[in-house]
């Protein structure tokens, strides 16, 4: 369908033509030295050939001009009287006659087929783009991605610049280039103007940009504003041309309205938009009421660590044990509001990692360095082997899950047991594992332990915390392209978690040997 | 502290924080001066000979970074940022600003303290220009370009040599990677991160006593490398009354 967009009607017809006196005047060549050499009589059937190929190749024009010029040939070349046009046999009127009625006949055999084949690859064209259009909106996350959807399934239907304003606010605030395609500022204006209501919209208006572009502005839907204002750039056509054009983008846009209206595109979309709305809100809130628990948490915390060093409280044993208390309470506070602080971004934007080259030692003896007072009064036995590889990821996001890791197995683990940590590398990944002498995990509980807010429930009475750790150390590794995994004997019988990460070995970066010495 | 006291400025808006720093510098021998929004502040800083700035990020009529960047434009006094947020790209940023060094909030006085003694120190020795820089057993020699280990003197390359010396001259603060890559591998190198971790391993393997527990060249994670100077305040616990047993590793 797209192409007879593009398509020149005149000059491909022409070409045609030229292609069809090409071949006449070839088979002729042919036919005259076989005539002369062979001595054959007749060869004016032959020209039914040239007439065939042409029907079906270049069209009925193509065709009649063929069969012409086949008896103009033939007649002039081998019926006597020789290079004369003249007749003197009525057995050429037969074959003129016969000659027309089969390209006549042939060609339009061939265009009906080509017709044919040409809707079924434009059928099949539309159904995949149709497809990959409504696969797009069922994962499509919010109103940004549907829209985006929008434009490109407009874009490939149309096989033109098509630019979508999802409001009027979008229109006015748009830089003028969007999706690799430069806006003209009165197509901007117009589409403003337009998705503001200011305008009856059904028809669209053209803008005739400085370029001499002409753009076409219209709601996709006069129905549905939510599907937004749509801007498609009709290139530089006469306006018959364009008018032509317009018609067809009617067409287009009525068929890819239907759709969207069936794939409940303007449900999501106010969804999606409710959505983030809500979460904007939760993020908000979340966000204001940490910073404003966080401000005074450090003037309890660091106010405590004075009074602790102070030289009135130096003889004073309960005192100072109270003050520690004060203390531990406020950083454990200060802990629990990281948090939620943390869950929040996860869920909410999701995290972003920095990466960057990282020595999985420096990440583990900081993690470790970061617990050193709640691992105090537990024994921690890091064994690293010399060689661990580099790795390519957030160190800080991989250290905050060790944190996390750590800070789970000292809540289930008896003071004076053991904390391990190792590392080493397994079929291209760096693992790194955290066995403690605890707990251990009954079979429910490992299925159950990654799930936000999931805390043990043979421990509810005894320990503390929210039960996000382990879900924020999963998010934090899987967003390095990594997992967490936990393995426990059983209950009673201790914990190993463990960390893989992927090592990308090819890509590990070499030095060049000379840069040093 | 036998010198005279040092004068360190305080700037937050924070009433409750600003009392309890005064009271934990003052009983550490400090004189203070308070300042609540950035403005004050300058006015502050160039009125009166200050040894010591802890400025917090958010105050309310200028960014910290702003107070950070206008004092280091006139003068080369130590300044230690306070920050809520535990923003690594916002640290590395603070620090080519020019702040010496960063603590994140909530923390202890005994944590803050160890870092304005380190400030406090580097700045004596780039007065006094004294050539060595101590750090554990590993002694380095600026002017003699010596680097001795339990008095032993060690063979580095220049290139370690290089890294050693420009976290020498920063001794105790941390110093940033794009820093380090700079000045060691030139600005085309500045995000070549590995070319650090790979270097700072070999040279870690000569001076570090246990290199996979390293006490001397220490990783600040996300932001750089600090040479942790003998004396040991940062080796001291940040709570250093509650850490009965030291944990082994």
């Amino acid at each position: 369908m797209h192409d007879k967009l593009k398509f020149d009607p005149i000059r491909s017809e022409l070409h045609g033509v030229l292609m069809t006196l090409g071949l006449v005047a070839a088979l002729t060549a042919v036919l005259f030295a076989l005539v002369w050499e062979v001595g054959l009589a007749h060869g004016s059937v032959v020209y039914l050939i040239p007439v065939v190929i042409a029907a079906t190749r270049w069209g009925i024009v193509s065709a009649v001009v063929a069969a012409i010029c086949g008896v103009l040939a033939s007649a002039f070349f081998f019926y006597p009287p020789l290079y004369s046009f003249r007749i003197k046999d009525p057995q050429e009127v037969i074959d003129l006659i016969l000659f027309i009625f089969v390209a006549v006949a042939v060609s339009q055999l061939a265009t009906r087929l080509k017709r044919q084949l040409e809707m079924a690859r434009q059928r099949e064209i539309d159904l995949r783009d149709l497809y990959a259009f409504s696969r797009r909106l069922a994962v499509a996350f919010d109103v940004s991605d549907i829209h985006a959807a929008i434009e490109d399934h407009l874009a490939s239907v149309m096989q033109r610049n098509v630019v979508l304003f999802p409001s009027a606010r979008e229109a006015s605030n748009s830089s003028g280039r969007r999706a690799g395609v430069t806006v003209p500022e009165l197509v901007l204006s117009e589409a403003a103007e337009v998705a503001s209501g200011h305008r009856d919209t059904t028809a669209g208006a053209t803008v005739t940009a400085a370029s001499g572009e002409i753009w076409l502005v219209r709601a996709v839907s006069p129905k549905s504003p939510e599907f937004g204002v749509i801007a498609i750039n009709l290139g530089r056509e006469s306006k018959e041309r364009s008018d032509e054009l317009r018609v067809r983008v009617d067409a287009v846009l009525a068929d890819a309205t239907a759709t969207l209206e069936r794939l409940g595109v303007a449900h999501a979309i106010s969804e999606a938009r409710m959505r983030s709305q809500t979460d904007q809100l939760r993020e908000a809130l979340i966000g204001s009421v940490s910073h404003e628990l966080r401000t005074p948490l450090a003037s309890i915390l660091g106010a405590a660590t004075v009074l602790s060093a102070a030289p009135a409280l130096r003889n004073e044993k309960k005192l100072t044990a109270l003050v520690h208390d004060v203390r531990d309470e406020a950083e454990r506070l200060n802990n629990d509001i990281q948090n939620l602080l943390d869950a929040t971004r996860i869920s909410s934007d999701g995290v972003k990692p920095h990466v960057e080259w990282a020595d999985p030692a420096d990440i583990i003896n900081s993690a470790a360095e970061r617990c050193r007072h709640r691992l105090a009064d537990r024994h921690l036995i890091v064994d690293l082997p010399a060689d661990l590889p580099l790795i390519h990821v957030d160190p800080v996001l991989v250290q905050q899950a060790l944190i996390q890791i750590f800070d789970n197995a000292v809540k289930y683990s008896l003071s004076g047991s053991q904390i391990a940590v190792n590392a080493h590398t397994h079929d291209g990944h760096l693992i790194i594992g955290v066995t403690d002498q605890g707990a251990g995990l009954t079979i429910a509980e490992k299925t159950k332990i990654w799930g936000r807010f999931a805390r043990g429930e043979r421990h509810a009475a005894t320990t503390s915390g929210s039960g996000l750790g382990l879900w924020i150390a999963n998010a934090f590794v899987a967003a390095n392209a990594g997992k967490v995994t936990a393995v426990s004997e059983g209950p009673g019988l201790g914990t190993t978690v463990a960390i893989e990460l992927p090592v990308t070995q090819a890509a590990v970066p070499q030095l060049e040997s000379d840069t040093d010495e | 502290m036998s010198e005279p006291s040092p004068i360190v400025l305080v700037i937050d808006d924070e009433i409750q924080i600003r009392r309890f720093l005064r009271t934990g510098f003052e009983l550490n021998g400090f004189v203070v001066h308070e300042a609540g929004t950035g403005t004050e502040a300058i006015r502050s800083a160039t009125l009166r000979p200050i040894d010591l700035v802890i400025v917090d990020l958010g105050l309310p009529d200028m960014d910290g970074a702003d107070v950070v960047e206008r004092i280091r434009s006139w003068s080369s006094v130590p300044i230690i940022v306070l920050s809520v947020r535990s923003n690594e790209a916002e640290k590395v940023h603070l620090l080519e600003l020019g702040a010496d060094d960063y603590v994140v909030k909530p923390f202890g006085m005994a944590e803050l303290l160890a870092r304005v003694r380190v400030a406090l120190r580097r700045q004596m020795r780039a007065v006094s220009g004294e050539p060595t820089v101590k750090a554990g057993p590993l002694t380095i020699d600026l002017a003699a370009r010596a680097v001795l280990l339990n008095d032993k003197r060690l063979t580095l390359t220049p290139k370690e040599y290089r890294l050693l010396q420009v976290l020498a001259q920063h001794a105790g603060n941390v110093v940033t990677h794009q820093h380090l890559l700079k000045e060691v591998w030139g600005s085309i190198h500045v995000h070549d991160t590995h070319y650090l971790r790979i270097f700072v391993r070999k040279l870690r393997q000569k001076i570090e006593p246990h290199p996979d527990s390293p006490k001397i060249l220490v990783t600040e994670l996300g932001v750089g490398y600090r040479l942790v100077q003998s004396g040991n305040e940062l080796d001291a616990p940040a709570w250093p009354e509650s850490a009965p047993a030291k944990s082994e590793t």
